[in-house]
């Protein structure tokens, strides 16, 4: 079979993946979104009930702008980054519970039948999952949140002005905020690549698991990771790394800004900084740079994990192949 | 007449248990063939076997092709419908349409609106908002719009009523069938279908109880109705089966001259039906 008509079949096929899940797709990232700026009216609604005449915000405001214009940007561009935290938490879930079902919901409602009636191979009806959860997903989430983000800056201009500054001199003419979404993404795709190892356990789980694959996706690690603690304690009388710890240590390596934390010595004076992943481990370096991202995708941690991608979706596949309905 | 299917020692074993055991057929083009067997005789699986969708032991091409390897090839020129509830819920009738236009080179859009435009299935409805004769009626649209060499289909009717199994069938008939193409057909409902049947199978316990076609079947089944002085005359003559309908003894005989048979009451050719219990009853 010819290379071109594969990309159309896995184009079709990945449309199928958008249409089943748009719940989940887009408007999960929507809801986020609007329930993101329903907080922040809801801030704005305390603002007007109880400070007076905005006397705190508008103090607050004077004293941001006392700080030298690289400082403002840098701390409403880290914000903008920062916020991206809880869309990659929300995302993350989606991913989770789409590929544990992806290949498990069409063998519990016997469509698979009609799906395997169709000219498709089960190694590209594979990769369009794959794929929808490593781009589509991660691209409809990064859309909304850019997107939250304008009307974020455009009711946060609202009341700068209100307090009697200009929001482009004061916030956004210093900030970065291309920088910014353009990092996240960055970080998301990286990170889809980064989790590769995860998304093909869950693709497996979800195309053997004969009920709850939610169950089977969690329990043999943890089983695992007790043995491996149990034998491992034995041998040396020490805990060593087990397969969970290795997993949390991996997502806390994640090249997707993640953490962000708010450093400040004075009320008026915090500097928000995020971080790739978590910066708890010392492997790689967290500062959210580009080529730290392209630091982790090459690295020996990722051709390990490349391997084990590998292994897991030869098993998918195999699996797959053979199964049918019930 | 090309060979569509060929198998050799066809088996599939759950446990201990042979499902289909040494299976060897050939089936051409231009037939419709009804596979029939009571509950568990290993049809599904005979049918999964064919469409590459269970692991087998033995030889078995379809359409030149191995299914365990090609199965996504095999399916531009194979269609089927495995039950009447397997299109996914979730999907519409619109995407549906997109889907297997996307997928399928030999998928007419044309023909399918056509079809679709003499029922009361709208575009934008969902699967699950369909009633099951709708989404029967949907399933079949989209597979005759396919321009497929071998059509599958396994109980495609259950648990329709008349009207719809009679407009199914009669479609199927007029609007798809040609000599170019195969059917193969399962159901419990044989009568409906025996009038457009060429090919008979019966199957039971994994293995081929029957497989002739229809001619062969009408000139090597007889069934007699006898009145009571004939009995005795009719046992002597071997009969497959006998039953009493009303008083009256129906025999049934396989390789007897009907000119012997009619001195002794009303012959006929015996129907699907009663075939497959005399057969299925032989031991």
């Amino acid at each position: 079979m010819n290379t071109s008509w594969s990309i159309t079949k896995l184009k079709v096929l990945m449309r199928r993946e958008y249409w089943e899940n748009r719940g989940a797709f887009r408007n999960t990232p929507a809801i986020l979104g609007l329930i993101t700026v329903a907080f922040m009216l809801m801030g704005l609604v305390i603002k007007v009930r109880f400070d007076n005449e905005g006397y705190t915000f508008r103090e607050a405001m004077r004293m941001f702008a006392l700080q030298s214009e690289v400082d403002r940007g840098y701390q409403v561009t880290q914000s903008m980054m920062a916020m991206s935290g809880f869309f990659l938490m929300v995302m993350s879930v989606v991913i989770f519970f789409y590929l544990l079902g992806s290949l498990y919901d069409d063998r519990k409602d016997k469509s698979i039948l009609f799906w395997k009636s169709l000219p498709a191979s089960d190694a590209l009806t594979i990769t369009s999952k794959l794929f929808s959860a490593m781009f589509v997903i991660p691209l409809i989430f990064w859309v909304f949140l850019v997107a939250t983000e304008v009307i974020m800056m455009v009711i946060g201009g609202l009341m700068i002005w209100t307090a009697d500054q200009n929001p482009w001199t004061l916030a956004f003419g210093p900030a970065q905020p291309l920088k910014a979404w353009g990092l996240v993404l960055a970080g998301w795709i990286t990170n889809s690549f980064w989790m590769l190892p995860l998304y093909a356990w869950l693709l497996l789980v979800s195309s053997k698991a004969p009920r709850v694959p939610m169950l089977f996706a969690i329990l043999p690690p943890i089983v695992l990771a007790v043995l491996q603690a149990w034998i491992g304690f034995l041998k040396t009388f020490q805990l060593q790394d087990n397969v969970l710890g290795i997993t949390s240590k991996w997502i806390a390596n994640s090249p997707a800004i993640l953490a962000g934390q708010i450093t400040g010595n004075s009320d008026s004076e915090h500097t928000v900084s995020v971080s790739l992943g978590m910066p708890v481990t010392s492997t790689f370096d967290h500062a959210p740079t580009i080529s730290n991202m392209l630091d982790r995708l090459f690295s020996t941690h990722m051709l390990m994990g490349l391997v084990v991608t590998a292994v897991f979706l030869f098993i998918t596949l195999w699996f797959r192949r053979r199964a049918s309905d019930g | 007449m090309n060979t569509v299917i060929s198998t050799q020692d066809l088996c599939k074993k759950y446990g201990s248990q042979y499902a289909v055991d040494h299976v060897n057929l050939g089936i051409g083009n231009g037939r419709i063939i009804g596979l029939i067997g009571p509950n568990g005789a290993g049809k599904t699986t005979l049918l999964k076997a064919i469409l590459g969708l269970t692991t087998f032991s033995g030889k078995l091409k379809v359409l030149g092709l191995d299914p365990r390897k090609d199965r996504d090839e095999l399916m531009e020129q194979v269609s089927f419908i495995a039950d009447v509830a397997v299109l996914p819920r979730w999907i519409r009738v619109s995407e549906a349409i997109d889907l297997v236009e996307g997928l399928h080179t030999r998928f007419s859009r044309e023909k399918c609106t056509q079809l679709l435009s003499k029922t009361k299935i709208r575009m934008d409805s969902k699967v699950k908002q369909l009633s099951k004769g709708m989404v029967a009626q949907l399933h079949l649209a989209l597979v005759m719009s396919i321009d497929a060499k071998l059509l599958v289909l396994d109980e495609p009717t259950l648990g329709l009523d008349i009207i719809y199994r009679k407009t199914f069938y009669t479609n199927l008939l007029n609007d798809y069938f040609d000599e170019e193409r195969t059917i193969i057909i399962t159901t419990h409902q044989v009568e409906e279908i025996e009038h457009i049947l060429s090919d008979l199978i019966f199957i039971r316990d994994g293995k081929i109880v029957l497989n002739s076609t229809m001619e062969e079947v009408q000139q090597s089944y007889f069934e007699l109705m006898a009145p009571p002085e004939s009995v005795d005359a009719a046992r002597q003559l071997k009969p497959l089966n006998e039953r009493t309908l009303f008083g009256k003894h129906i025999f049934l005989f396989q390789g007897i001259a009907s000119a012997l048979l009619e001195p002794l009451g009303e012959v006929r050719t015996p129907n699907v039906a009663d075939l497959f219990v005399a057969v299925m009853g032989e031991d």
